[in-house]
């Protein structure tokens, strides 16, 4: 009767493994006329896929591709799918376009950028009156965003530095929301003495009344740098690139169906950038030691 | 109480030296894991916690969350069955090749074995924290991780289950021509059929639960739901996900008890090797895994071009040599140090307080406390503990502690039931208090058992505090997501290997203190 049952294992293992065989050899979908699409996860996935809802059947029909957007909920992944061809078009931040650029050997190229972008800031924010100067928050426990967020850790990270605060050793403890609205939350709910975050997801958060501003302040701003924009990865068909380009660059804000698509970006308009924009924010990432 | 000398206990002063030489060595764990309970009663944590607490009730049940809900229960399911199939595929030439079983000079091949260490010694999680990176985000990470944890582990188990039976009907078949294949399915498995069936299904009870945890790295399923709802502080969500999440891990138990327990009774005499019973079980066990993987659409055929094998070769590259300059090896010790803290005082905590329990009577309520204190995965507490105690190791301490506690609670209320009696009747009998009688006369009796249980969860407990920095607190875990994320791999590799390292470790040191104290 043992034995009975060993045949029976042994069969259900053979009729797994077979299978498992067929499922090896089911050969991979690599549709062409399909535009693969992702972003970094500063925000909730499920709000990002709001987002981009409007703007994917925008770019669908301006490239007459099928646009396919995957959320994700990691940063480096969006780099990594990226520079292993698994995406053809990322937002991205400007340290995650650093290192698409240096994982793409200098290949990935950035098309376009809010005009927003290139003046951005981040906000130190508080719920705790005692904090009013970045020399406060010695001994505080810290949160950033996502470790490699440019708004909501390099440059912060970088700037804390010039003001002589050494995040490490400062701080009681750093803590990594991994986005910029868990930061506030964190903040709130006291998880955190103080955070940073970006400068648009804030007033948005303050606009939509979803942050009690009584209580949650911001006591410090950083200076202008550039952030987040388009990447495609450079191996695409130059025409696809040029089509999408112009595609961002057409969005009007007079046009209703446009501002609505804007809106959601947050962004007035969207204007050309290039790879040398990003440089200052590669010197950055080398003297905050987040790029060796 | 002043006592006579014949009623002291004799061997008061070595317990005491003992108890104190103990104290000693855990000073400086309790030290580095920062251990603070006033925390826990901190006016401003108390709000924090009670807040967010609050907002659990009432669970949220709207419709497009329930959808997601639904959809990311489905998920979790198909990749534990998904990631058991491949662990399967994997251990079964594995444990083949590691066992002794059947082989005429018994060998103990160092080679595969080492292999089977490293798979089962990095965390899982690290494993699908590293996936992510190759395959993208989603399941297959989750899968292939699962697939080679639990692959290691079956695989071990799988070999050592062979050798542990009687050898001579194989040597049998052997002597008389029969490969060893042949001799191993014909001379071991029908011994030992149902022991490996059965720690299969209790894996996958397991894996239902480790795919959880997965998606706190991306990997899709309920894990990824539960971090955002943590994440954002939206109790209603975190309810209902735990409420999800409870069922689902009471379920696979009921199913893997139920399926275990079957293979107990003696099938009737048959002639046919497939009776309607097996033949049913087959058709539901190849259905649930072909279901799952179409489920999660996995493209495997896209990871076995010669493109993804040079972008994996190039990955793996990128992970040597690990940095082993003396800065980063300081940060590391650091960690390791924490992460070592984190586990044993965790696991200290939640002795004490399964002792304290295992006793406590009505039964029935206690083992539903313990029920749904080890339903509820170390990450998940440590989200809720980090709020209640702050990010740092305290609140990986609690985490363990509170998950640990509702798994040793159980089984030392069953060593302490099993043990023998009559030594504590006695004492009680002639008038010893029962509390001493307990101690002098229930627990010598279940006390190996009970140490062993104790040191075997601290190995598991180990790993598990590696992680815990995925969620803040404290350890290698932050210092490896951290490096991750920022493409320091040889930084990263350097953390791995510190990781498996102190597992290894743990478990030799388990080991040699079990043997010391048998």
């Amino acid at each position: 009767m043992t034995c009975s049952i060993a045949r029976r294992w042994a069969l259900k293992g053979a009729l797994a493994c077979a299978f498992a065989a067929t499922l090896g050899n089911l050969p991979a979908v690599a549709e062409d006329a399909v535009l693969r699409v992702s972003a970094i996860p500063d925000e909730a996935p499920t709000e990002l896929q709001r987002k981009f809802a409007p703007l994917g059947k925008y770019l669908e029909a301006q490239t007459g591709m099928k646009v396919v957007f995957t959320p994700v909920s990691d940063y480096a992944a969006v780099v990594e799918s990226l520079a292993t061809k698994k995406i053809d078009l990322a937002w991205l931040g400007g340290f995650t376009f650093i290192q698409a650029k240096i994982r793409t050997n200098g290949t990935a190229i950035p098309i376009a950028q809010r005009e927003e972008d290139a003046k951005f800031t981040s906000k130190f924010i508080t719920a705790d009156p005692a904090i009013k100067t970045l020399a406060d928050l010695k001994g505080k426990t810290f949160a950033f965003g996502a470790p490699s967020s440019t708004s909501g850790s390099l440059m912060p990270r970088f700037f804390l530095q010039q003001a002589g605060l050494n995040p490490e050793t400062d701080f009681k403890r750093v803590a990594f929301s991994g986005a910029h609205d868990a930061t506030v939350a964190f903040v709130a709910a006291g998880k955190a003495d103080a955070g940073v975050l970006n400068a648009s997801v804030w007033d948005k958060l303050v606009e939509q009344k979803k942050v009690d501003t009584d209580k949650v302040h911001v006591f410090a701003t950083t200076p202008p740098y550039f952030d987040y924009n388009w990447t495609v990865r450079g191996d695409l068909d130059p025409a696809l690139i040029k089509k999408l380009t112009d595609a961002f660059l057409k969005l009007d804000p007079a046009n209703p169906e446009h501002k609505e698509i804007l809106g959601l970006q947050r962004a007035a308009k969207f204007i050309p950038t290039k790879k040398e924009n990003y440089d200052g924010i590669e010197k950055a990432a080398h003297a905050a030691g987040l790029l060796k | 109480m002043h006592l006579k000398p014949a009623e002291r206990d004799p061997a008061s002063q070595p317990r005491f030296y003992s108890a104190l030489l103990a104290l000693f060595i855990l000073w400086p764990l309790f030290q580095a894991a920062e251990v603070s309970p006033g925390a826990l009663f901190d006016p401003s944590n108390l709000k924090v916690i009670g807040s967010f607490l609050s907002g659990f009730l009432p669970p949220e049940r709207g419709s497009e969350f329930l959808g997601y809900l639904g959809k990311a229960t489905l998920e979790t399911l198909a990749i534990a069955t998904a990631g058991m199939a491949l662990a399967g595929l994997l251990a079964l030439p594995l444990a083949y090749l590691a066992s002794a079983a059947g082989r005429e000079k018994p060998t103990l091949n160092p080679l595969i074995r080492s292999l089977l260490t490293i798979l089962r010694g990095v965390p899982e999680l690290v494993w699908a924290l590293v996936f992510v990176r190759v395959f993208g985000l989603g399941p297959a990470a989750g899968v292939l991780a699962l697939g080679l944890t639990y692959g290691g582990m079956l695989a071990k188990v799988y070999a050592e289950i062979l050798e542990s039976v009687d050898a001579a009907p194989a040597r049998a078949l052997r002597l008389n021509g029969a490969s060893r294949p042949l001799a191993i399915l014909y001379g071991v498995i029908p011994q030992v059929s149902k022991e490996l069936a059965s720690y299969t299904v209790y894996r996958w009870e397991c894996a239902v639960r480790a795919s959880v945890v997965m998606g706190f790295v991306g990997a899709g399923g309920l894990g990824q739901l539960m971090d955002q709802a943590m994440k954002m502080f939206n109790g209603g969500e975190a309810a209902s996900i735990l409420i999800t999440f409870l069922l689902l891990v009471f379920v696979a138990d009921l199913i893997s008890s139920g399926l275990r327990r079957s293979l107990d009774q003696a099938p009737p005499p048959s002639a046919a090797p497939f009776g309607p019973g097996s033949t049913g079980l087959l058709a539901i066990f190849v259905a649930a895994v072909t279901a799952s993987f179409w489920f999660l659409d996995i493209g495997f055929g896209a990871l076995f071009t010669l493109e993804s094998a040079s972008s994996i070769n190039q990955f793996i590259g990128s992970f040597f040599p690990p940095d082993l300059s003396a800065a980063w090896l300081r940060k590391v010790a650091q960690g390791v140090w924490e992460t070592l803290a984190i586990s044993a005082v965790g696991t200290l905590f939640a002795a004490l307080a399964g002792l304290l329990l295992a006793q406590a009577r009505p039964r029935l309520l206690f083992n539903f406390i313990f029920n749904a204190l080890r339903s509820v995965p170390e990450l998940v507490w440590a989200t809720i503990t980090a709020l209640s105690v702050g990010l740092g190791p305290f609140a990986g301490v609690l985490a363990l502690a509170l998950h640990t506690t509702g798994v040793l609670g159980r089984l030392y209320a069953e060593a302490l039931d099993n043990a023998p009696a009559a030594p504590g009747r006695a004492l009680r009998l002639s008038g010893v208090p029962s509390g001493l009688a307990f101690l002098y006369g229930t627990l010598p009796g279940a006390a190996p058992q009970l140490i062993a249980y104790t040191l075997y969860r601290w190995e598991m407990n180990i790993r598990m505090a590696a992680i815990l920095g995925f969620v803040g607190a404290g350890g290698l875990g932050q210092l490896l997501y951290f490096e991750l994320s920022l493409f320091h791999y040889a930084q990263a590799s350097t953390v791995i290997i510190a990781m498996l390292l102190l597992s290894i470790a743990v478990d030799q040191t388990s080991a040699w203190l079990r043997r010391r104290m048998a």
